[in-house]
């Protein structure tokens, strides 16, 4: 590669100067692409700490959906069993939903905090802090994809079968996670600056898990009203992963533009936002 | 000033702003703001500092506990930005601060020392297949795979140091680490220092163990509250900072 086009993508690894301010957008996705054996060591990492400590190992992935989906089947399923769209058993709508909206959940909580739990190295060598945050949301990408394995058994199990469109998960997947980093990224700094904004961010969480039907039909609520369900970019996730995975209803064809362009859009505006904010909060590690 | 220096510091100064009555959390900074009271304590860790540092160079830093010295390192490292002033560093850079404070107990050796390569920016197959010799430079060939949760203080710092300076860095910041295990290994970490000195890689010292300094380094620099109080020779400057913290120098042998 050229030595300028080192410098314009930002690939010069060999001079730091400080009066150089950062580039965003193009500086912080060239770092994540420099450091993105990097980004592969600490997601085997954080697979690996957490599979290795627990009695039951990566079966909790599984498992842990699996339990919640119980518990809302034993809550629910007669509220709404009648009216799940698609006829499908309430236990695999439930945990298609789940799958999504929980990946979305501990995805952004761990994206934000991911910079505090690794102020011991960050603290000491130099590695673009947005690696860190990045690796973090793709852990949670390969854990969406080990809890797909119990649901596609249910599907087999209760008769649903699979729908060949499975393959195509990993598309929309992507966009959710570019959603999910730059979410956390947005989050990030303000984590490290106070104490308390994981606790605030937490029922943010869950309260937008409650606006995506997991364990309700979209039905329930009034038809004039309906249509701001698309102003949670998690709904169109969804509806698109219910259909992929299951045949579930196809979803409406506005759902594609809303998740590229929330993935996009959110990933851009993340990166901004972290990297203008990063020198103003480094020392508060 | 030369323009082929490793390192050039111009100028730095580092600011931390600490508010005053400790609100790190959103809603006391909420509260205070609405009631008008957010103060900022602002502590100068380091104060207008400049050196230079060349290839091949050992710069000694001195200074008692709050200095500024690993605040300085700090900043050389990349991991604090500095408030004003100017900080090129040409190079790769392998800090050594507070070694081993980056491994994960719960992983092997193996696996600590491909995660630790991959901080420091270097190619994850080339250290999967360096892993046996680091090991065996270390002296701890025969816990390769075990989890480094097992390994005493002195195996993981001399881990760490293997892992540091098994590619020669361009700079190596070196921040109060000297005394890592046993004599032999101390012997052999002094051999692979000079070694690499003497193939062009810059060096920062910080040490309390003055001796180590006034023997190694070729500059030295006395950091009091940080400011810079004096530079020269490393024996010179020791003396000064050993008078001024109210320590009889040692006798020259």
């Amino acid at each position: 590669m050229s030595t300028l086009g080192r410098g314009v993508l930002g690939l010069e690894p060999d001079l730091y100067d400080s009066a150089v301010p950062p580039r965003p957008l193009v500086g912080a996705v060239a770092e994540l692409y420099r450091y993105r054996a990097l980004v592969r060591v600490l997601v085997q990492r954080d697979l690996t700490v957490r599979y290795k400590r627990s009695f039951l190992g990566v079966t909790w992935t599984v498992l842990n959906p699996l339990l919640t989906a119980g518990v809302m089947w034993l809550v629910f399923s007669h509220l709404f069993r009648s009216r799940i769209p698609g006829n499908v058993p309430f236990l695999v709508y439930v945990l298609a939903g789940l799958l999504a909206v929980t990946y979305f959940q501990q995805g952004v909580a761990n994206t934000a905090a991911s910079l505090a739990s690794s102020a011991s190295m960050l603290t000491k060598v130099y590695v673009p802090p947005v690696v860190f945050a990045f690796s973090a949301a793709c852990s949670g990408a390969v854990n969406f994809l080990y809890g797909l394995v119990p649901l596609l058994l249910f599907q087999l199990a209760l008769g649903v079968g699979v729908a060949w469109t499975v393959v195509a998960v990993p598309l929309p997947l992507l966009f959710l996670l570019l959603t999910i980093a730059g979410t956390g990224f947005l989050l990030a700094t303000f984590v490290i600056r106070f104490d308390d904004v994981l606790n605030l961010v937490g029922v943010l969480l869950m309260l937008i898990g409650f606006l995506t039907p997991t364990f309700y039909p979209v039905t329930i609520i009034p038809g004039a009203f309906r249509h701001l369900f698309f102003l949670n970019p998690l709904y169109s996730y969804v509806g698109v992963f219910r259909y992929l995975e299951y045949g579930g209803p196809p979803p409406s064809w506005i759902c594609i533009p809303i998740i590229v362009g929330s993935g996009l859009a959110f990933f851009a505006l993340g990166l901004v936002v972290f990297v203008r904010r990063w020198p103003s909060v480094a020392a508060y590690l | 000033m030369s323009a082929e220096a490793t390192i050039r510091v111009e100028d730095v100064s580092l600011e931390y702003r600490v508010p005053r009555h400790h609100a790190s959390s959103l809603k006391e900074t909420v509260v205070r703001i609405a009631r008008r009271g957010v103060h900022y304590e602002v502590i100068r860790a380091v104060r207008g500092v400049s050196f230079e540092v060349q290839a091949g160079e050992v710069l000694g830093i001195v200074g008692g506990n709050g200095a500024g010295k690993s605040t300085l390192m700090k900043v050389m490292a990349r991991v604090l930005p500095p408030t004003s002033g100017r900080v090129r560093v040409r190079g790769r850079v392998s800090p050594m601060i507070e070694l081993g404070a980056g491994f994960n107990p719960e992983q092997t050796a193996r696996e600590n020392i491909v995660l630790y390569g991959a901080l420091l920016g270097r190619d994850v197959n080339a250290m999967r297949s360096r892993c046996d010799a680091i090991m065996e430079w270390a002296g701890l060939t025969d816990y390769l795979d075990m989890p480094v949760r097992a390994f005493s203080s002195g195996m993981l710092a001399r881990l760490a140091f293997s892992v540091s300076v098994d590619v020669k860095p361009d700079v190596l910041l070196v921040d109060e680490v000297l005394a890592v295990g046993d004599s032999a290994f101390q012997q052999k970490s002094v051999e692979r220092m000079q070694q690499l000195i003497h193939g062009g890689t810059a060096v920062v010292l910080v040490s309390h163990q003055t001796d180590y300094i006034v023997d190694n380094a070729h500059r030295a620099i006395w950091l009091d509250r940080g400011s810079v109080q004096e530079v020269g020779e490393p024996s010179a400057v020791v003396e000064a900072y050993l008078e001024a913290a109210g320590v009889a120098a040692p006798a020259p042998v």
